[in-house]
């Protein structure tokens, strides 16, 4: 399968034509992983996001280092990623730093990489490709916020 | 139709994923949700399905190795 045949299985590109989904995949660049590898890191800067073409990927966010305890914050799992998903959609929308570390745990994971200005300037000069992918970065947001809120109340962790 | 499913295990708040499918899950499946055997034993719309999309949200229960 092409990178555009496993991109067009991603939510991010619903509502799109062949066409408009190669002008997005012409931005960006695929990356493999093996379990364990750092995709992003939590408090980092920002200027990517990802879809993961295969395999899987965990998020993580930490529960904050402790006064006067050594060693590094407790990092918590929140959700793990499979093909189609989407991660990093947050920073790209907000500029902001990560908020959560994603780390490849399945071998031989592939992911594709989008240059945040690079899509944001395909998104201005094109307002139909920019207005559909918004919409799904919208989707795809609160579908997470749907998930998290069920992990909430059937999983039993304030984590 | 893509099949967007939201996971989660009944008591294990750092199992859940979120995965595309080809095909729903239905209950009485068994997945692998990280080191996890779980079972399926619910499949709900999440929300309603747009375009060549389903979302759907499925509740397991871990299986003990002995299940």
């Amino acid at each position: 399968m092409s990178v555009t045949e496993y991109l067009q299985q991603s939510e991010l590109f619903s509502g799109l034509t062949s066409e408009q989904v190669e002008q997005i995949v012409a931005l960006g660049h695929e990356v493999f992983y093996n379990t364990g590898d750092a995709i992003i890191r939590e408090g980092e800067p920002s200027d990517e996001m990802y879809v993961v073409c295969s395999g899987m990927v965990e998020v993580t966010v930490s529960r904050g280092a402790i006064p006067d305890v050594p060693g590094p914050p407790q990092l918590t799992s929140i959700a793990r990623l499979g093909q189609g998903q989407m991660f990093g959609e947050m920073a790209l929308v907000d500029r902001g730093a990560r908020s959560a570390t994603v780390r490849c745990v399945q071998d031989d994971t592939v992911v594709y990489v989008i240059p945040r200005q690079r899509f944001w300037d395909l998104c201005d000069s094109d307002h139909t490709i920019g207005y559909i992918v918004m919409r799904n970065i919208a989707a795809d947001l609160s579908f997470k916020l749907r998930h998290r809120n069920l992990q909430m109340r059937l999983g039993g962790g304030e984590r | 139709m893509i099949y967007k499913v939201s996971y989660v295990v009944i008591g294990k708040p750092n199992l859940g994923s979120i995965v595309n499918l080809d095909a729903p899950p239905r209950v009485g499946d068994r997945v692998q949700l990280g080191n996890e055997m779980c079972e399926v034993i619910e499949v709900v719309d999440l929300i309603p399905p747009r375009e060549d999309f389903a979302y759907l949200h499925v509740t397991c229960r871990p299986v003990d190795e002995a299940g």
